[in-house]
């Protein structure tokens, strides 16, 4: 068989097959993307923001700032653990609803067309505490582990 | 045209120094001088990213991009970009880019993008300079090899060799992103202003002189409530302006041109998959009808793609592109192109990458004949094939 006839029938063959392709991961994603919040992350804020309930749409908008302000118009400044931290993924997978590594490509998009940069991103639990407790805006999560201090641990809905 | 290309460089230019001289204010004097809640956060003062690609192409016929048939390693891409915050509204952002692709690049540095970006609340932000044009699902990030799984987007809406005209223009751009309740989100964008284009860059003789008085768009993307689902529509308006000389006849070219491009997204965990169509009308009228004649065509473009995330170190997707360049036309090899490709990616280091592609092909519709030694497209070979493989670093 030639080379025109095997791209040919490649061709052919595969032109019908895409679609089974899609249909397959697509539910490929389903299967694994069935996650549940399982109290593993704990999302705080600062003492003064009143806020004591997030969803999780909100969460995903703030984290990925496609929404910026709290709704009393102060600036939400979210910080992000290190992406191999496993809270992070946890986080991710949960209240952003994909994994970090898509969330970073997500991030190198906008920093590459110069229409974002990602949050900044700490250590540890304790740096994320620390830098919520000292931002009025800021919103952070850490391990369910995590002593906490004076910051306000939210509900995800 | 010179002294106008001059200017947009120049911009850049003095973005950059102003960068440079108050790039050694720290957070706090800036929160002393703005106030706690005009202070940039932590993390986010000046912030440098770039990256260093370099790729393969070979095909079975054809050429494509470059001199593919033998194979080519003229696929080389690199960037290197900034960003500053001067409050929490204001801030500036420059990328310096240059490429080498067959004939085009030449491994000449230009400004990808410069520009100061007015965020004055989520609803309303004011981006001015030179900026990446909103159009379709990921024209923005068409040049941006790390932020996607595919070594080429799907060339019938982003093809790589009409970057000139569809990345970036000069000028001015209102966008937003507004909160619709339970009716999910609206993010908008409304540009216009000018693009400087180089005429080597689109295969037209050097001494041409090329104009576009105009670009205007605007892009609407609905983030539905089905979680994950986006919808979207863009528009661009452009009008092309050339003085070129073609058998020793000067010949005045005005081409007013009008793109738009419904899209629809879905996103959910670790799957990707989107689809785009879209219509291309170019209205060529010519002062010399003898050299060029002046005709009216209108373009089809459409493609479905599909990405998976299968871990964090592999992904992997399938598209269908499908191109008629002259929708009164479609018959005959040259007059469409199906592209059936397959990507994987593989992230070897958190800042190293390798992507292997393969298309097959069928027509030969968006080949050049300079490429190929002139031979018309009706002439080429129908159904060939291209290889790709291409890895970049990124910080």
């Amino acid at each position: 068989m030639g080379r025109r006839e095997i791209l040919r029938t490649w061709w052919h063959t595969g032109r019908r097959r895409l679609p089974a392709a899609l249909v397959v991961l697509a539910l490929l994603s389903v299967a694994t993307g069935a996650l549940a919040s399982d109290g593993s992350y704990q999302v705080i804020v600062h003492p003064e923001n009143d806020l004591r309930t997030v969803d999780r749409t909100f969460l995903s908008r703030a984290f990925l700032k496609r929404t910026t302000r709290w709704p009393d118009g102060r600036l939400i400044r979210p910080v992000d653990l290190p992406a191999d931290s496993a809270t992070r993924r946890r986080f991710s997978e949960d209240a952003l609803g994909r994994p970090v590594s898509a969330v970073r490509s997500y991030w190198q998009q906008l920093i590459f067309s110069g229409r974002g940069v990602p949050p900044p991103q700490l250590s540890d639990d304790r740096a994320v505490i620390n830098y919520v407790l000292r931002h009025p805006g800021a919103i952070g999560y850490v391990s369910a582990q995590a002593e906490v201090g004076n910051a306000v641990v939210l509900t995800v809905r | 045209m010179v002294r106008r290309r001059a200017f947009g460089s120049r911009f850049g230019a003095v973005l950059l120094a102003w960068v440079a001289l108050s790039g050694n204010a720290s957070a706090q004097d800036q929160g002393e001088i703005l106030g706690a809640e005009d202070e940039p956060a932590e993390g986010d003062l000046l912030t440098f990213h770039g990256f260093v690609s370099q790729g393969f192409l070979w095909s079975t016929a054809n050429n494509y991009l470059a001199q593919t048939d033998r194979g080519s390693f003229e696929f080389f891409e690199a960037a290197l970009n900034l960003s500053r915050p001067f409050t929490n509204r204001l801030r500036m952002a420059a990328q310096l880019f240059t490429r080498d692709l067959g004939p085009l690049g030449d491994y000449r540095i230009a400004f990808d993008w410069a520009f100061l970006d007015y965020r004055h609340d989520d609803w309303l932000g004011l981006r001015a300079g030179r900026y990446k044009i909103p159009f379709g699902l990921y024209n923005e990030f068409s040049d941006y090899d790390p932020g996607r799984l595919q070594i080429l987007l799907p060339q019938s809406i982003y093809p790589i060799t009409f970057r000139e005209f569809l990345l970036a223009a000069t000028g001015a751009e209102l966008y937003g992103y507004l909160l619709l309740g339970s009716a999910g989100a609206l993010e908008y964008h409304l540009y216009g202003g000018t693009i400087f284009i180089e005429p080597r860059e689109i295969g037209v003789p050097l001494e041409s002189r090329l104009d576009v008085p105009y670009t205007l768009g605007g892009r609407v993307l609905w983030e539905t409530p089905a979680e994950g689902l986006t919808l979207g529509a863009s528009l661009l308006g452009v009008r092309l302006d050339a003085n070129i000389e073609l058998a020793g006849t000067p010949v005045g070219i005005r081409v007013p041109a009008v793109l738009w491009v419904a899209s629809a997204e879905y996103v959910r965990h670790r799957l990707v998959v989107a689809a785009e169509y879209s219509r291309w009308q170019l209205d060529l009228q010519s002062t010399d009808e003898t050299v060029v004649p002046s005709a009216l065509t209108v373009s089809e473009r459409f493609y479905l793609l599909s990405a998976y995330r299968i871990s964090d170190l592999l992904q992997a997707g399938l598209y269908y592109s499908g191109l008629f360049p002259d929708v009164s036309d479609r018959s005959g090899r040259e007059s469409y192109q199906h592209d059936l490709a397959a990507t994987v990616r593989f992230d070897l280091t958190p800042n190293w990458l390798l992507k292997i592609e393969g298309h097959f092909l069928r027509g030969t519709a968006a080949l050049s004949p300079a490429l190929n030694d002139g031979i018309p497209r009706s002439d080429l070979t129908m159904n060939w094939g291209l290889l790709l493989a291409k890895t970049t670093v990124f910080f």
